[in-house]
């Protein structure tokens, strides 16, 4: 099928630049990697493995957070009917950067809610869940449905939490405000791997249940009255599946840090190229989409010396594209 | 059969459905009349779950539609709303096959594929079954709707105001079909309108709803009446009879009062 070449087409970049960032830095590394002398030529061997081993596992990790940001943000614009939103406006990035802020202020980066990458994790996914929920069981119970106001009132709260945030990093000692840094930066050099044993199966589990409501949600893009008609019980779908996108964009986000754009950018780019309405195509391409763009954006990153980081390529590519986005849509 | 028993539906204090009683009749199309606001539209999602009831029951062929299940229902009765609003890019084809929905659970068998086509054949679109929905014209993309809900194969229909921004010929074209629809596919067709003189024509029976209650029903003769459809329209109706028909005139507007309001 013609439509599906680009499925393929993406397939194999993002296999490319998977392979480019576990095993680029060997062909730009200024040591030798094959020394003559033997015993100098196991302790790089080792070196090799443990590198590679840590690239890969960075990779997996940068894998589950594209495709659980794509999935969701597929999801999440086919509940609002709008091309031009992300699951990210309810306020998921606020909430991290305001959590792990709060967190070094009342208890110091000392402390095991930080240090502890576990506990942290918790911390911050749980809060993020708890919130959203809140939100979902207070605005969506009251006005059935209307997810526009979810999102007027999630953006007032990441704009408030943020301005917390920023009002308490002003007043941290600088030591403190660097680990913050740190910590709210997508950096997957950063990230502990250990957090993908958790995220792996919330990732499968997540994939699972909206890979079985799939042509549910095709029926979904029909509109709430239509979809009702056609058998499918639209608010149980819809609660549900905000269900899982909170659980997805808070590991995401708790595991590689905010990352607004990403899922933007790969539904949009995936919808514009297969021109369909089927989200079994849909999931695919952007999940593909994401992850080329995390990990090509990431091995660029790591080779160019960390001039810059992930989110601010992101946010420029996203940006631009979110403005060329708007102008079309106006168009039409 | 439809049965709907007691049913009452309000928004905040205002009640838009005032203990509703209703048998609606089957191989049938009947017309659901009455000024702007007066619960049609209101009636007919209740009818097709759309809405649930803050009072009553509606049952279909016995059952009663809250203790059904969504798919289950969708086996029975297929439902049109009067906004369309797409913002998906689909072609009529795609469409009509979402119709088998209920039935397939999105995987097609040959049964449904045979059905999407009969479907389509039957509404006159097998020519241009591959073109885009916002390539068609009004009367087209709403034939390529009831075309879906004719693939979903129920034996209820309702319409919500199918007849909205279609022009003369097209709505004539439409209620000819649907007319067909009841007499070859022994459909039960609900409609709401509001040209009354389309009811008359096309429909075999009439309810006439006011604030929230049904205030008259019956057989087209009996409705056709000036004082009945004064009554139900607040309006200065005329009938006339044109070929043996009864045809209300209500372009006779009260000049002189809006005039007067006017100074």
């Amino acid at each position: 099928m013609k439509r599906h070449k680009y499925i393929y087409i993406f397939l194999v970049i993002s296999i490319i630049s998977a392979l480019l960032y576990v095993f680029l830095w060997m062909l730009t590394t200024r040591y030798d990697l094959f020394p003559s002398d033997p015993e100098r030529r196991a302790q790089m061997a080792r070196a090799i493995r443990n590198i590679t081993q840590r690239k890969t596992i960075q990779l997996i990790a940068m894998v589950v957070a594209a495709v659980l940001i794509a999935s969701t943000s597929l999801v999440f614009q086919t509940l609002t009917h709008n091309r031009i939103l992300t699951p990210s406006l309810i306020g998921f990035d606020s909430i991290f950067i305001t959590v792990q802020t709060l967190i070094i202020f009342l208890f110091t980066s000392k402390s095991l809610f930080y240090t502890n990458i576990y506990i942290n994790f918790f911390i911050s996914a749980g809060l993020m869940i708890f919130i959203s929920m809140l939100m979902y069981a207070l605005i969506l119970r009251k006005n059935r449905n209307n997810l526009i106001f979810l999102l007027l009132v999630g953006m007032i709260l990441s704009t408030l939490s943020r301005s917390l945030a920023n009002f308490l990093q002003t007043i941290m000692n600088p030591d403190e405000f660097q680990s913050i840094v740190i910590r709210t930066e997508v950096s997957v050099s950063n990230m502990n791997t250990g957090i993908i044993i958790i995220a792996i199966p919330i990732l499968i589990i997540i994939l699972g249940l909206i890979v079985k409501e799939i042509k549910a949600l095709d029926v979904m893009t029909l509109g709430e009255s239509q979809a009702t008609g056609l058998g499918v019980s639209y608010q149980q779908k819809m609660n549900l599946h905000l269900i899982y996108i909170a659980v997805a964009m808070s590991v995401a986000t708790a595991m590689i840090g905010p990352i607004s754009f990403l899922g933007l950018i790969a539904v949009n780019a995936s919808r514009e190229l297969l021109k369909t309405y089927r989200h079994r195509e849909l999931l695919i391409l952007s999940s593909l989409i994401a992850i080329t763009f995390l990990v090509l954006g990431q091995t660029i990153i790591v080779e160019t010396g960390y001039l810059t980081t992930v989110t601010v390529w992101m946010s420029l590519v996203g940006g631009l594209y979110m403005i060329y986005l708007i102008l079309k849509e106006n168009k039409a | 059969m439809i049965e709907i028993k007691n049913i009452s539906q309000s928004y905040g204090d205002f009640h838009v459905l005032k203990h509703i009683n209703l048998t609606i009749q089957e191989n049938k199309i009947t017309a659901l009349i009455g000024a702007n606001g007066a619960g049609k539209s209101t009636l007919l999602g209740v009818l097709s779950r759309l809405l649930v009831p803050h009072e009553g029951e509606v049952f279909l062929d016995g059952v009663d539609i809250a203790t059904m299940k969504s798919k289950d229902v969708a086996k029975k009765l297929a439902i049109l709303k009067q906004t369309n609003q797409l913002h998906i890019r689909i072609t009529i084809k795609e469409l009509v096959s979402f119709g088998r929905f209920p039935h397939s659970k999105g995987r097609l068998k040959d049964e449904d594929y045979q059905k999407i086509e009969e479907a389509i054949r039957y509404m006159d679109l097998s020519d241009i079954e591959h073109k885009y929905l916002d390539q068609l014209s009004g009367g087209q993309r709403q034939r390529a709707y009831i075309a879906m809900i004719l693939a979903q194969d129920t034996k209820y229909i309702f319409l919500d105001e199918p007849l909205n921004n279609l022009d003369m010929r097209y709505a004539v074209e439409m209620m000819t079909i649907l007319q067909r629809m009841v007499k070859e596919l022994h459909k039960t067709i609900i409609v709401v309108m509001h040209d009354i003189n389309f009811a008359a024509a096309f429909s075999d029976y009439i309810i006439a709803m006011k604030d929230g209650e049904i205030i008259e029903q019956g057989e087209i003769d009996y409705m056709m009446d000036k004082e009945k459809l004064d009554h139900i329209f607040d309006h200065d109706f005329c009938i006339a009879g044109v070929n043996g028909r009864k045809v209300c005139i209500y372009y006779n507007q009260q000049t002189e009062i809006v005039q007067g309001e006017n100074k």
